[in-house]
């Protein structure tokens, strides 16, 4: 390891230092004010990832510093920045230590842009582990709320089991072709007539279990209401969008790597997928809790963004990338008005904490419903854009099966997303009065719904960035 | 010879396994766990990796089994309802024992045969020297994140598992 290579993996350090000198000063001085400096600290590692040119392509053979690497450091930075803004009136309220909040919101950022950055097999398990520990600790960061107790037990032993699987299937691959680096591990398990070898669909078996637990795809997607419904609201935002949007943007990479080897995982992504969007569905469609019903409605998203990821190629990552981003922005939206919502005693989540809010609280239920419709996917919103790119990427590739599943369930999803919307707008009010939220809620609130809006009506520049970011 | 041996081995290594999964007292199954690690140590040392069977020992049998009796014995479990005063009986530790013993008698066999020693391994599969050069070089990053990721679950741990000083407070009022 060279300085050269320390100044490439510039922003991750930053992160890292950042959350231990934050953990080291709060122990001094213990304030909530430490979440403001760890907003501070995640934008100067975006600022430093968008304009400190890396000297190196790669970082001790684990991880890139090319575009697409620093771009997505700099979204999980923006990212981490933003849940902690949405987290500082809600640890007031509940009562937690801001320091060694923080300090775990950053890391878990670091650990989203190692996984996204990963070029070997060894990378990519690290920068995972990095952010799965650190939630195993916020889901039950609120220590006298039993829920959150339970959900961090459940989140805990289904990850540790997830983990050794990873575990297991990269030790296969890497005893099939002797390489972690990407993609000589992968081109070991070519055989030569043709096909993968044994030993690498085994491998790619285990490793796929550990990825439909990790962004919870049917049938691994058990543990998502409980843990949504359990953590905070803040950090369900973090774990909803980064902690699944990390792992999609190591995929793509991983799956460019895997070259015509794709062709064996086709019909085992294929069912994934199908299975993630119609469970997903049913299983949503009767939830009267608003957490719950986005856990279940981040099952299907999830089998929308597999979906692009089994079409591939230049137009299905372009795609996937920018469905990504528009899922990411809607959910961070929604929870942030979940968390800004938050009374001292409980988090309002059940559908009738919501009758008539809408007369009270105009402003954030605006808010609420536009991310709503943007999941949904009504057209000026950004949602629509992303879900016909999706469609009409899996036409083109020959995925027409997939294509009308999607269809399908986006159709349905109309009647899980507006129900909530109903209940806001168009019930008598019987909610009671909540607090005014926070200004920094109000400045996380008012980016989402900006981003979603203008997203919506002039996609073209970020889907030009992303075209220019993939190789 | 050496096939052999390793036969019996992946046998006891399987048996004590499927031992340990199914006993009811903990303290027996981890006595089966740590045999099954050693019979995985001698596999190692077999296949000519002394290093790897010299963790497996010192780690898993040592450490990690040390680790889960202290667990066990803070955890304070109530002996099952079959256990009685008398001790156990020969169904317990005749199986371990048979157990244990044909482990020493491998490792006695391979002390006298010697199976592995006639074969020429390249040197990184057994040098600790060229381990810890791979280690602290090639994965210097990699060993830097893990030590991140252990400082942060050790603060995780210690922030989880810290008692209330408030209900604790609450609960001496009371």
């Amino acid at each position: 390891m060279s300085l050269l290579e320390l100044q490439a993996l510039l922003p991750q350090i930053i992160l890292a230092l950042g959350a231990t000198a934050i953990l080291m000063l709060g122990a001094w001085y213990p304030s909530r004010k430490w979440i403001l400096a760890g907003v501070g600290i995640a934008l100067v590692a975006a600022l430093c990832a968008g304009f400190v040119s890396p000297a190196v392509a790669e970082v001790a053979g684990l991880y890139s510093t090319g575009r697409y690497a620093c771009f997505f450091v700099i979204v999980w930075s923006l990212l981490g920045a933003f849940s902690l803004l949405l987290s500082l009136r809600y640890a007031e309220i509940h009562d937690l230590p801001g320091s060694e909040y923080s300090s775990l919101v950053l890391f878990a950022a670091c650990g989203m842009g190692l996984l996204s950055a990963a070029t070997s097999l060894i990378g990519l398990f690290l920068g995972l582990e990095a952010f799965t520990l650190v939630f195993y600790v916020l889901i039950a960061f609120k220590r006298e709320d039993p829920r959150g107790a339970e959900a961090g037990l459940k989140y805990l032993v289904m990850g540790a089991v997830a983990t050794g699987f990873l575990a297991f299937g990269i030790s296969l691959i890497y005893a099939a072709s002797g390489s972690f680096h990407l993609p000589e591990a992968f081109v070991g398990l070519q055989q030569t007539a043709g096909g993968m070898r044994t030993i690498g669909l085994v491998g790619w078996a285990l490793i796929l279990v550990a990825i439909g637990f990790k962004v919870s795809l049917a049938p691994f997607h058990l543990w998502t209401p409980d843990v949504y419904q359990g953590a905070p609201a803040p950090v369900t935002a973090l774990l909803a969008t980064g902690s699944k949007g990390a792992v999609f943007a190591a995929l793509v990479p991983l799956f460019t790597a895997l070259g015509p080897l794709k062709a064996d995982l086709e019909v085992i992504l294929w069912v994934l997928a199908a299975l993630s969007m119609l469970v997903g569905t049913l299983a949503a469609l009767p939830q009267r809790n608003l957490k719950r019903m986005l856990a279940y409605s981040s099952v299907v998203h999830m089998g929308y963004l597999l979906t692009g990821l089994l079409v591939g190629g230049r137009v299905g990552n372009r795609a996937l990338l920018f469905y990504l981003l528009a899922y990411s922005i809607a959910t961070l939206g929604a929870f942030g008005v979940l968390s800004s919502f938050s009374r001292v005693d409980d988090e309002p989540q059940e559908y009738t904490d919501f009758r008539g809010l809408g007369y009270l609280h105009p402003r954030r239920s605006s808010v609420l419903a536009a991310c709503l419709l943007s999941l949904a996917g009504i057209p000026p919103l950004v949602g629509f854009f992303a879900k016909f790119g999706i469609f009409s990427a899996a036409l083109k590739g020959g995925y027409p099966g997939l294509a009308l599943i999607g269809i399908l369930t986006a159709l349905a999803s109309l009647y899980y997303y507006l129900s909530p919307i109903v209940v806001l707008f168009m019930q008598q009010r019987d909610a009671r009065q909540l607090r005014r939220g926070g200004r920094h809620e109000y400045i996380v609130l008012a980016c989402c719904f900006a981003a979603i809006l203008l997203l919506g009506i002039y996609p073209a520049p970020l889907l030009d960035l992303l075209g220019s970011l993939l190789p | 010879m050496a096939t052999w041996i390793f036969y019996i081995l992946g046998a006891v290594a399987v048996i004590a396994t499927a031992m340990a999964v199914t006993r009811r007292n903990p303290v027996h199954a981890v006595i089966y766990l740590v045999n099954s690690f050693f019979a995985l140590a001698l596999i190692f040392y077999l296949l000519g990796a002394p290093l790897v069977a010299a963790w497996e020992v010192i780690i898993y049998a040592g450490a990690i089994m040390v680790l889960f009796l202290f667990i066990i014995m803070m955890l304070e479990l109530s002996p099952g309802e079959d256990a009685d005063r008398k001790g156990p009986g020969p169904l317990q530790w005749l199986p371990v024992l048979l157990i244990g013993g044909s482990l020493l008698a491998c490792t006695l066999l391979m002390l006298q045969l010697d199976p592995g020693g006639g074969q020429e391994l390249p040197h990184w599969y057994a040098s600790p020297r060229d381990f810890g050069y791979a280690l602290f070089h090639e994965y210097a990053l990699a060993v830097e994140v893990v030590s991140f990721q252990l400082l942060f679950a050790a603060v995780g741990a210690f922030y989880v598992g810290r008692a209330d000083e408030r209900k604790e407070k609450m609960g001496d009022a009371t």
